[in-house]
């Protein structure tokens, strides 16, 4: 059983990296910084629990904002450029966090051993949950709590006037600034959302692994993370969640056992699944929980039964 | 007539009896489980591994399998999971053998995932305040130094690089007492091989009156090293350090190569022992000299080596270790008497891991193998220079 919650852990936090990047897809922009907020995001968290002995909420709840400021301060020069400038731009980002942690040794004493970043080393023994007793279904539960209240949150802001806002600059940049809305202000406001949801999920990621290295933060993770939410559509959060089941789910674990064919389907059955749902798994619009749960059908039997009277 | 009938029923009931006896212990088995890297870049030395482990069982099977507690036999089963030398589906891979009956995971490949994997296993046996997870892990391939200290339930049969590294500088000191600088190249970005250079090679080489007038560093992933042997060039070194795997050796070898620098003394990675580095560059290595923990020096080993080469892989230092992992798996399980029925698993497992904390020899390739009271061991190795289309022994530090 402890390995089907270990493989919701994962999917998890891969949910947190992609919500990250959907948050920033909404304005339109496409941005490779998520891995590097992720790398901000584990280091931090990793810190505050292995280095100083905080509890993990208010250590995962510190990276996050950490991750959220040096996010915001990214946005401002970053966001002046667009498309694949700004891909450029926030790819030489993530190289940059990388190889800062790449070169990032400091160390302390913990019972009678040194812990911390160790350059190339890597960040070992970040052990909270196993030390303090958490079971592998606790830690399972734990994360799934973030997600659920994190994707809550989106889906709260995605039907208020803060997602209108988010959607309409990223359909149309300049019919948005006619009505008055700051570019500027919208687009470092989503980039430092995403960097919060971002460093929160490397901050879970750090202690569901227990040794961290600048390796993991590389492009790879951050064209992962973009391609989850467009995979999965931008039409709602949910479609982030789908594309995570479908690659690390089916793709990945689902394809172990076709060994060395599972690097080459997987590329391959990226590109058929965008090729038939061209607008991602769950398309451009959010699936209507009323139709799903039998509401508007009830409702409208109860339209006509009226007009029927 | 009644007693040929007595004869004729007694010679059927006993050979039914041997039959049924054969058949119980053809269906009793254990399963030992293998995990690494067996795709990617670094594919190789899974595939490897997991031909030697499957090499390895076979001979065991063959044998008659392992005897458990009640006397009977039970053959080995195996299978090896592919980790992509990733952390997060290492991890996986090691929950889900776990969750199966299996009793030991011989794995991983990559040091960056065993780190991670070694993590999650509770540090300590019987701490009843850690959760990690208790199971065996006995590693094959894995080499970076010291990683069998972050949990009691991990055990290396990996060589020690530290003492291999002191011996060849030590020789090299010895037999080239004329040779005063070295030059170290390394990839950065790989655990094993950094570590290598920065805490062994390095330490090693001026432990032994080196002066090291230079480092280059490379990525995994890279294919120009123009740069980095020009500055190798200008420092004129009379001995040449390259911890790299076969992929970078060989580019940096071409490139070292193509601007004639030509060092009095040429030391690769352990890892680089391997055919990959002689079919990637056959010329330009020539003369490499690196420590192994093994080559086909005497009767057991040039059998092992074709019994692996039979189910499609190579032996070199890190698949000897998984064949020696198996053997030494199969005297641990007898030795520990498990039951080997699905209700004890979790208690054969803790007896093989018990099993594998009391060993204090163990049989290798090449020679016995010394047990450390952290997990690791120490093993006999060899010198070897790559001489034509082969490594050859080019010292023996035993001898």
């Amino acid at each position: 059983m402890d390995f089907y919650f270990g493989l919701l852990q994962i999917f998890g936090v891969h949910t947190l990296l992609g919500l990250s990047a959907y948050v920033v897809l909404l304005t339109g922009q496409v941005t490779m910084a998520q891995a590097g907020f992720y790398a901000i995001g584990a280091y931090s968290a990793g810190a505050a629990t292995a280095m100083f002995g905080l509890h993990i909420l208010p250590a995962v709840i510190l990276a996050g904002l950490v991750t959220a400021g040096i996010a915001c301060i990214v946005g401002f020069p970053a966001l002046r450029v667009k498309g694949l400038m700004l891909v450029v731009a926030t790819l030489a980002f993530g190289e940059m966090v990388r190889l800062f942690f790449f070169n990032l040794t400091w160390q302390v004493e913990r019972g009678g051993e040194m812990v911390g970043p160790n350059g190339a080393e890597g960040f070992r023994a970040i052990r909270y949950f196993p030390e303090n007793g958490w079971e592998v279904w606790h830690v399972t539960v734990f994360i799934w709590i973030v997600v659920a209240v994190i994707m809550a949150a989106l889906w709260w802001m995605d039907h208020s006037r803060a997602g209108a806002v988010l959607r309409a600059v990223g359909h149309d940049e300049t019919a948005a600034q006619s009505v008055g809305l700051n570019l500027t202000a919208v687009k470092v406001g989503a980039m430092t959302l995403g960097g919060f949801i971002a460093g929160v999920g490397g901050g879970i990621y750090a202690h569901t692994v227990t040794h961290i290295e600048h390796g993991v933060f590389g492009v790879l993770l951050a064209t992962f993370a973009i391609a989850y939410p467009i995979l999965g559509g931008l039409g709602s959060v949910f479609g982030t969640v789908i594309a995570v089941l479908f690659i690390q789910g089916f793709l990945i674990e689902g394809l172990r056992f076709v060994g060395d064919w599972r690097s080459l389907l997987f590329g391959a059955l990226i590109v058929v699944a965008m090729n038939l749902r061209p607008h991602g798994l769950l398309g451009e619009h959010a699936p209507n929980l009323r139709r799903i749960f039998g509401r508007e059908k009830t409702e409208r039997e109860a339209l006509n039964t009226k007009e029927a009277k | 007539m009644k007693l040929k009938a007595f004869i004729k029923a007694g010679l059927l009931s006993a050979s039914t009896l041997a039959m049924a006896t054969a058949a119980a212990a053809q269906d009793k088995a254990v399963r030992i489980v293998g995990s690494g890297a067996s795709s990617g870049v670094v594919g190789i030395f899974g595939q490897n591994s997991s031909a030697a482990m499957a090499a390895a069982f076979d001979k065991i099977n063959e044998e008659g399998g392992v005897k458990l507690a009640d006397g009977s036999k039970a053959m080995i089963e195996t299978e090896y999971y592919d980790d992509r030398c990733n952390a997060e589906e290492g991890i996986s891979v090691l929950r889900r053998i776990a969750s199966t009956d299996a009793l030991v995971a011989i794995g991983p490949t990559c040091s960056n995932v065993a780190e991670p994997l070694f993590g999650i296993l509770q540090a300590q046996v019987d701490d009843a305040g850690d959760t990690g997870l208790q199971f065996p892990v006995f590693t094959d391939v894995a080499i970076k130094g010291g990683l069998a200290g972050i949990s009691e339930w991990v055990f290396r049969n990996t060589p020690s690089e530290a003492k291999m590294y002191d011996d060849l500088f030590a020789w090299i000191r010895a037999e080239h007492p004329d040779l005063k600088t070295i030059y170290g190249g390394v990839e950065e970005d790989f655990a094993h091989s950094r570590f290598t250079w920065y805490e062994v090679m390095k330490k090693a080489a001026e432990k032994h009156g080196f002066e090291v007038v230079g480092e280059a560093q490379w990525l995994l992933s890279d294919t120009n090293f123009s740069n980095q042997a020009r500055a190798m060039r200008r420092a004129e070194p009379d001995v040449v350090a390259i911890s790299a795997h076969p992929f970078t050796t060989c580019g940096m070898l071409r490139e070292m190569s193509r601007q004639k620098i030509k060092p009095k003394v040429l030391v690769g990675l352990t890892s680089s022992s391997s055919l990959e580095t002689l079919s990637g560059c056959p010329d330009e290595a020539q003369g490499l000299t690196i420590p192994t923990s093994f080559a086909p020096v005497n009767d057991n080993s040039k059998a092992a080596a074709e019994a692996v080469v039979a189910k499609g892989g190579q032996m070199d230092l890190h698949s000897a270790s998984a064949w020696e992992n198996a053997m030494i798996l199969k005297e641990v399980i007898e030795a520990a008497e498990i039951e080997g029925t699905p209700a004890s698993v979790e208690e054969d497992r803790r007896k093989i891991r018990d099993g594998l904390a009391a060993l204090t020899e163990a049989d290798g390739l090449l020679g016995v193998n010394v047990r450390q009271p952290d997990g690791e061991a120490v093993k006999p190795f060899v010198f070897v220079h790559a001489q034509g289309k082969g490594w050859e022994v080019l010292h023996d530090p035993k001898s």
